[in-house]
């Protein structure tokens, strides 16, 4: 403890990034080359190609002119299969949680930390390194996909993208590599913080089925809770409905969906039950694209909340790295 | 006994030769032509076919040839028979042959009487018959035109129905041209039966009812307008005045300098909006009312309320503040602004309000990310081991 103390007060010495890159290529290059990737690649890339292809045959037979054709491309779907979007938000954290779970932990049980800090390079960068490289990592496989969305749908539609289109599915891809950064970053967390690998792994799978599956529930009982609904009157209904869904957007998962909601789906202009009493206001014109800057703004509090939860996440790791002791 | 030989050769010569002259009429031979009706009337143009009878007394059967005289040349004239043309008949003792005689009445002649005789020349025996004819001359076409209503009065919008009966007098069927002369800037239909017609048929003694239809197609100024309406058929032609008055009225349209009816606003903030109300009629408006039918919310003046006058051909310009409710969802809107003036109907013009939020949110996002970032920035700096 005392010598915790001791080095906050030393004057530091050179910049914590030098050897980042070093450990960002390594890292990358163990990543790309694993067979633990190989997997999670050819899982991700058959289930694009499976419902895109879907989508793209659904498409063609009943939609006939939509200004928006290659968003569908993600969001439409066509039995058995579910929509592209739906697939991501289920299997973006599981490859995320899969690539760092045990980032950390498993240098520690491999007694190669101390080896590598043997080397020029201080903490701050091997674990800022290890981070980068697997959003890198996870960067490059979404790109990929995203990629391969596009060319499918330029062969399989015949018409080329609009700018709004592709502009508009470059912030998707945006808002999935933060999504997987979130969860990313928890992983790194318990990575950091239990030192077997397993116990990591259940505990980042317990938080994401924890959001997955009960959190919704959850939200609503509580919402029903505190804000009941007594006399059947509107307000209260927007209230309540309000609660439960401020509650449901401390989940990753419907930050996720809801920013994933207003950039596919230009025409959406309100979440829950405002955006179901909108149709019925008077002097509304439904069905009218919102500009993209409008859509962004929608969900601009959910991106923003994504990216500032795995720069927390990733921060609250950092300090507990700093904060062990690493002998080996 | 030579010579008798001679004689009786002079006696038969004799009569042989004699045979071919004509014989003459022996006492108690007669042929009688007669008509049952001879004396017709007809029209121009018409044939008429007068039954003929031919009767022989005390005659041998024989050929007997008809002619007409006392006809003009230009008169087709045929006798019929067995539904022949034929010349001649062969008429048998005590028995009447039938023939007729059919006479085309030209177009061309006057009105008269005309007596020609009929002429059946047998061998020996002839008679003649008298026949008249009188051709009624056919009256010209004459036109009458009336209306029941020749004064309309209303609006330069509404479209002038005048019901006119076009009655044709004559005996005779024409065509009828219809010819109008209206005033600059009205359009002068006839309508038939409901079909846009120029001209038409009007049998003899026929009468047909038209509707004149007279239309502004342009907003001509409140006054008197006479149209003139004429009906031409053949040498005839009847004509009619009609009058139009047009009765003034402001006619008021709602639009911006630039024409455009969609704009931006944003959530909470008023917005002004240039707009301009234009009076196109033929009357002034007075105390033209400015409202607006907004989304629940949303707050809409104008500045003027009230414009007192709008004369006519002039417009007015007047600002609408637009403030959408606080919380209003981003997206389009659609917003009624109505112009009444104080006797008429309005006039509403629908503006396309696209609400835009503003970026402070996005602002306070970026400070979210940026504290973030300070956090892990903090951490370094506390944490850090170098």
């Amino acid at each position: 403890m005392a010598a915790k103390v001791e080095a906050g007060r030393l004057p530091r010495e050179g910049s914590p990034w030098t050897g980042l890159w070093a450990v960002v290529a390594k890292e990358m290059a163990d990543y790309l080359t694993g067979i633990r990737m190989l997997i999670l690649e050819v899982l991700i890339v058959l289930t694009a190609a499976g419902t895109v292809f879907m989508a793209a045959e659904n498409l063609r037979t009943t939609v006939g002119q939509d200004r928006f054709l290659f968003l569908r491309l993600f969001t439409a779907q066509r039995d058995p299969l579910p929509a592209f979007v739906g697939f991501l938000a289920f299997l973006v954290p599981l490859i995320a949680i899969a690539l760092t779970f045990d980032t950390v932990n498993g240098e520690f049980n491999r007694r190669t930390l101390s080896r590598v800090l043997a080397q020029p390079i201080y903490r701050d960068a091997l674990l800022f390194g290890k981070f980068l490289a697997g959003l890198f990592t996870l960067t490059l496989v979404l790109t990929a996909i995203w990629l391969l969305v596009f060319g499918m749908g330029l062969v399989r539609l015949g018409v080329p993208p609009g700018g709004e289109e592709v502009a508009r599915s470059l912030w998707f891809l945006l808002a999935t590599i933060f999504y997987g950064g979130v969860w990313m970053a928890l992983a790194l967390l318990f990575s950091v913080q239990f030192r077997q690998p397993a116990t990591a792994a259940l505990a980042s799978i317990a938080v994401w089925l924890f959001f997955t599956v009960f959190w919704g529930m959850i939200a609503q009982g509580l919402a029903q809770t505190l804000v009941p609904v007594r006399y059947g009157l509107l307000q209260e209904a927007l209230a309540q409905d309000q609660v439960a869904r401020a509650l449901t957007r401390l989940s990753p998962i419907t930050l996720y969906s809801e920013v994933t909601m207003a950039l596919l789906y230009p025409s959406l202009r309100a979440f829950g039950l405002v955006g179901m009493l909108l149709q019925l206001q008077e002097g509304v014109i439904l069905g009218a694209p919102l500009p993209l800057s409008q859509s962004l703004l929608l969900v601009w509090p959910q991106f923003t909340g994504l990216i500032a939860a795995t720069v927390l996440l990733f921060a609250a790791s950092y300090i507990s790295f700093q904060r062990q002791e690493i002998r080996a | 006994m030579r010579r008798n030989w001679a004689v009786l050769f002079l006696l038969v010569s004799l009569i042989v030769l004699a045979g071919p002259f004509p014989v003459r009429a022996q006492e108690g031979q007669s042929l009688l032509l007669f008509c049952d009706y001879p004396a017709r009337v007809a029209e121009l143009g018409e044939t008429v076919t007068f039954n003929l009878t031919l009767r022989l007394t005390a005659a041998p059967p024989q050929t007997v040839y008809l002619d007409v005289k006392g006809l003009p040349e230009d008169w087709d004239v045929s006798f019929r028979g067995g539904g022949n043309v034929v010349r001649a008949v062969y008429v048998e003792p005590d028995k009447d042959a039938s023939v007729s005689l059919r006479v085309v009445v030209p177009e061309n002649v006057s009105g008269d009487t005309y007596r020609w005789t009929v002429i059946a020349r047998g061998e020996g025996v002839s008679a003649e018959f008298p026949l008249e004819l009188t051709v009624a001359a056919k009256l010209p076409p004459r036109l009458t035109l009336s209306v029941d209503l020749p004064t309309l009065r209303g609006a330069a919008t509404t479209t002038f129905r005048y019901d006119a009966t076009l009655k044709n007098e004559g005996d005779e069927e024409t065509t009828v041209n219809l010819q109008a002369t209206a005033p600059q800037g009205f359009l002068v239909s006839f309508k038939y039966l409901g079909q846009d017609v120029t001209s038409l048929p009007v049998g003899a003694n026929e009468s047909k009812r038209i509707s004149i239809e007279a239309r502004a197609y342009t907003q001509v100024p409140a006054g008197t307008y006479p149209i003139e309406v004429v009906a031409v058929g053949g040498e005839s032609q009847a004509s009619i005045s009609l009058v139009a008055e047009v009765t003034g009225q402001p006619d008021l349209t709602i639009r911006t300098p630039d024409e455009r009816l969609s704009t931006q606003v944003y959530t909470g903030r008023e917005t002004p909006i240039q707009l301009l109300v234009q009076n196109n009629g033929s009357a002034p408006a007075l105390n033209v009312e400015l409202s607006a039918s907004p989304p629940s919310g949303w707050s809409v003046r104008f500045a003027p309320e009230r414009i007192p006058e709008i004369p006519a051909g002039q417009q007015v310009e007047i600002t609408m503040h637009i403030k959408p409710a606080d919380k209003a969802v981003a997206g389009d809107y659609m917003l009624t602004v109505r112009a009444r003036p104080q006797d008429g109907g309005y006039e509403s013009a629908e503006f396309r309000i696209t609400v835009l939020t503003s970026t402070l949110w996005g602002v306070a996002g970026i400070a979210l990310i940026a504290i973030a970032v300070l956090v892990v920035a903090w951490a370094v700096m506390r944490f850090g081991r170098r």
